[in-house]
């Protein structure tokens, strides 16, 4: 089997500052200001064509950081991502411009995702079929409603075909049947043998759709492998980690940091 | 010299996707309006005549002479100022055009440096109009179209390049440092007054003070503008001095502003 995404030892560094003096001292000078932040810790994994994998892990834990760094939107610090075949992000923020209609946003979108005149005309249709906007599709987009951005711009991403989908929690929006369908849509992606990457917080979603699971905890790999084997271990994680006090949790941070 | 191939080779790869994303470019500034892009117009239109009304009636209003014609102080300044107010406008767009466009563009395998030239270019419709409006309002000053008037397309020609060597510079370093683009929003207005726009920089009479003021390459544009549409003289072969040093200067400004743009553009993100 091909691969489709190989991830080498992956490092995000952030740096925090304490104002804006030592910012502009740490871009002016060689000396370095202000304190690291490691949002991703030497992470490593590998997706063969046609895998759907969940990221699963508790909040900043590194999810979106990573998607965003597969996706080629943030640079990484260290470390190395190839890629086979083009990416496509969806999150819930989809870059839309509220001042145009959602027809002139459709057309904008593809046209920067490097589509021709022709091929814009014969997508567009089944876009604003699938979004399901009617008649609003020719108001300005920023009288929608959050579900309904969300809907044009999940609309926009999975008709574009690409070979590798990265859904950053965009179906946590949008009513049920809207989620249904969306699911449906990536069903039918999974069955035409395409690679995609799922963040979620919902765990039954991942079991449904999921083949493997990586579960990052604090910019680390915790674990990776079938679903099978990896959830029921986030599970009892996640029952202990509710337990816990606030005290208890950051012994845990620090262990785990180490 | 890498940094400033790549650069050009991705504006021209891209020239259609710069033509298509201006005109979205215009259509979402003038959405909210209801007289919509007229404003583009309308508004320059009543800055002219605040500074004629200014500089025209309260200094002098004696006819200016370019190159042993006089003429009229109106016809002198709306030439320079339909070329000012493109400079100006473009320049502080293009300043801010990656930053605040970045969000938006980082989702997807975009070339980055096209980002200020389709900025510039939506201002460029509006100054061809701007300048045909004009054209045709000189035919009845008895300025008629004649073989100079074609120098008018070497200077647009040569009113992009600067206008993109120095949006290149800006938009990466105001993206780094968000001051850089206050600072310009602050001091470019003086160009209004330095540049021979309002007032011809001959009366200064102090030969030392003018030729600083020529360094400045938009009082070349002007004066080429002015010397293109008055049908005078070739002025970029009579002062081929001053167009081997615009080039010149062009040639610097893009250099160091493609090796800039190459270098910060993958971090980009990580400044917002």
């Amino acid at each position: 089997m091909d691969k489709a995404i190989i991830v080498q030892n992956i490092t995000k560094k952030y740096k925090l500052y304490n104002g804006t003096k030592e910012r502009l001292l740490d871009l002016l000078t060689p000396k370095s200001y202000g304190e690291d932040f490691f949002a991703l810790t030497d992470v490593s994994f590998e997706a063969e064509k046609g895998d759907v994998v969940g990221f699963i892990g508790i909040n900043g834990s590194g999810k979106s950081t990573l998607s965003n760094i597969i996706a080629g939107i943030v640079p990484e610090t260290m470390g190395s991502v190839q890629i086979t075949g083009q990416v496509a992000l969806i999150a819930v923020a989809a870059g839309l411009k509220g001042d145009l209609t959602g027809r002139e946003n459709i057309e904008l979108k593809l046209l920067m995702l490097g589509f021709s005149k022709k091929e814009i005309i014969e997508l567009e249709p089944s876009i604003i079929e699938f979004s399901e906007l009617e008649k609003f599709i020719d108001q300005p987009v920023k009288s929608y409603s959050s579900g309904m951005r969300s809907r044009l711009g999940f609309a926009i991403s999975v008709n574009v075909d690409p070979d590798i989908l990265i859904i950053d929690e965009a179906l946590s929006v949008g009513d049920k049947a809207f989620a249904e369908k969306s699911l449906e849509k990536m069903k039918e992606f999974k069955k035409q043998g395409k690679t995609m990457i799922f963040v979620s917080h919902s765990i039954g979603q991942m079991k449904q759709f999921c083949d493997k699971i990586l579960w990052l905890e604090f910019g680390k790999v915790k674990d990776y492998g079938d679903v099978e084997e990896v959830i029921p271990k986030y599970e009892s994680f996640l029952n202990d980690w509710k337990k816990m006090n606030k005290i208890e949790r950051q012994e845990y941070r620090k262990k785990a940091m180490k | 010299m890498k940094s400033a191939i790549m650069v050009l080779k991705e504006q021209i790869d891209n020239f259609y996707l710069i033509r298509r994303l201006s005109l979205y470019e215009l259509k979402s500034q003038n959405k909210n309006n209801y007289l919509g892009i007229l404003w583009e117009i309308i508004n320059p239109t009543i800055q002219i005549l605040i500074y004629w009304f200014v500089f025209g009636t309260l200094r002098s209003s004696e006819p200016i002479n370019v190159n042993g014609e006089y003429v009229p102080f109106f016809i002198w300044l709306l030439i320079a100022f339909i070329l000012w107010i493109f400079f100006y406008q473009s320049t502080i767009e293009g300043s801010k055009s990656i930053y605040s466009r970045l969000l938006m563009l980082s989702k997807m395998n975009f070339p980055m440096s096209v980002i200020p030239n389709y900025v510039i270019f939506s201002k460029l419709y509006v100054h061809i109009a701007m300048l045909i409006i004009t054209i045709i309002f000189l035919q009845f000053y008895g300025f008629t179209i004649s073989i100079y008037s074609l120098q008018i397309f070497y200077y647009l020609f040569a009113t992009l390049c600067l206008i993109f060597s120095v949006s290149l510079i800006t938009s990466t370093l105001s993206t780094i440092i968000r001051d850089v683009h206050m600072f310009l929003n602050s001091t470019l207005r003086m160009g209004l007054y330095l540049s021979g726009v309002l007032w011809p920089i001959a009366i200064i009479g102090n030969s030392t003070v003018i030729a600083i003021l020529k360094l400045n390459p938009l009082y070349y544009l002007i004066e080429g503008y002015r010397h293109a549409l008055l049908g005078s003289s070739w002025y970029l072969i009579d002062h081929w001095q001053y167009t081997l040093y615009f080039w010149g200067l062009i040639l610097v400004l893009f250099l160091f502003g493609s090796i800039l743009h190459i270098k910060f553009r993958r971090h980009f993100i990580d400044y917002l």
